[in-house]
């Protein structure tokens, strides 16, 4: 055995170990409900796993092109006054569809599941429910609100808010307490609506749900990571 | 002496290992497969070091042309759609058992001749 076989030992056993350590965290990170599953139930979660990485990877790559795109456009049209104006009209359709990252004044909402649940009362009073959001929501527009976030889903035309047991499903994404509500429009406006006397945001603190509400002059709302649908309409002559 | 290196070399694998970020999911099934691959030379190179006809490049070429054939395997049984990987494993495990007999027995043969000459 010469000195530099005991080196390439080492080196193979520290690969070897680097490999180890980076699964294991890997398969850590994966399997946080442990338990008994069946191999169906595995292989069907593996499949969701990859389908979800895979969009992932499809989504980035759409980002990619967007940007690439916006910089194309830009720079066509920086030497060209008409050009100009339509890359204008383009920039601003896209703020008011959602699809840029926006700031502003406005609201920020916060709400919580009751950490004072007592046995003999109904669980069901103590909790967010995704209608609760909606309501909110709805008081917000009703307000004049610009532009209203949840926990980082934009709210579009097309959003949908809806209960998936014991989460919330905002654009098909799942949510769960504590929902941080952002708002952009006049802020007193939406403060005052929000919390008025007989308002929905009293009668949820009424229920026991943790609700604050506060004023800022600086919030940043995210753009919608979707995909605007349009299959089936069209423009009517 | 050898255990130590392989010991200094799995300590500073498990503290670099550590703070590396996790792969994606898709890939930690291959990761898996080349893992016991890899296991798999390491307690052949012990064995093949206390037999006395340890090879370096045997050793070397091993260890990374198992992991790769293991992984290569793995994929085409992905394509398939027949778990190939599991016959990797079996035979990867098939023969660490052998080489941890092998290994077991040369210490034990050691231990008995030890006590034969201080008895």
């Amino acid at each position: 055995m010469k000195r530099n076989h005991y080196i390439i030992i080492g080196i193979i056993c520290f690969v070897m170990t680097v490999g180890i350590c980076v699964q294991v965290k890997t398969v850590d990170s994966l399997n946080t409900n442990s338990g008994v599953q069946s191999m169906a139930e595995n292989k069907l979660r593996d499949n969701v796993l990859k389908a979800k990485e895979k969009y992932e990877a499809s989504y980035e790559k759409l980002e990619k092109s967007m940007n690439e795109l916006e910089s194309l456009r830009k720079t066509a049209a920086a030497d060209n006054n008409e050009a100009t104006s339509i890359e204008e009209k383009i920039s601003e359709a896209n703020k008011l569809l959602g699809l840029t990252e926006i700031k502003g004044k406005g609201v920020v909402i916060e709400l919580d599941d009751s950490k004072l649940v007592k046995s003999n009362e109904d669980m069901n009073d103590f909790i967010v429910h995704d209608l609760d959001l909606l309501e909110v929501v709805n008081e917000l527009f009703n307000a004049g609100a610009e532009a209203v976030s949840i926990n980082g889903q934009r709210i579009i035309s097309t959003t949908a808010i809806n209960c998936s047991g014991n989460i919330v499903k905002v654009n098909d994404e799942k949510l769960g307490v504590p929902f941080e509500i952002k708002a952009i429009g006049y802020p007193d406006k939406l403060y005052g609506a929000l919390t008025r006397p007989g308002g929905y945001l009293e009668l949820m603190e009424d229920d026991g749900v943790s609700v604050s509400i506060s004023k800022s002059d600086d919030i940043s709302l995210p753009k919608y990571n979707g995909v605007y649908q349009n299959d089936y309409m069209q423009v009517a002559e | 002496m050898f255990i130590v290196t392989i010991i200094l070399g799995c300590l500073l694998g498990v503290a670099v290992g550590m703070n590396l970020p996790t792969i994606s999911y898709s890939y930690s099934g291959y990761l898996a497969i080349a893992i016991i691959a890899a296991l798999d030379s390491v307690f052949g190179g012990i064995n093949s070091i206390l037999q006395k006809h340890f090879d370096i490049k045997i050793f070397v070429s091993g260890f990374f042309g198992n992991a790769i054939l293991a992984m290569l395997l793995t994929y085409l049984g992905e394509r398939l759609n027949v778990d190939i990987y599991l016959a990797a494993v079996i035979v990867f495990v098939g023969r660490m058992f052998v080489n941890l007999s092998m290994i077991r027995r040369y210490y034990i043969e050691k231990w008995n001749n030890k006590n034969k000459i201080t008895k």
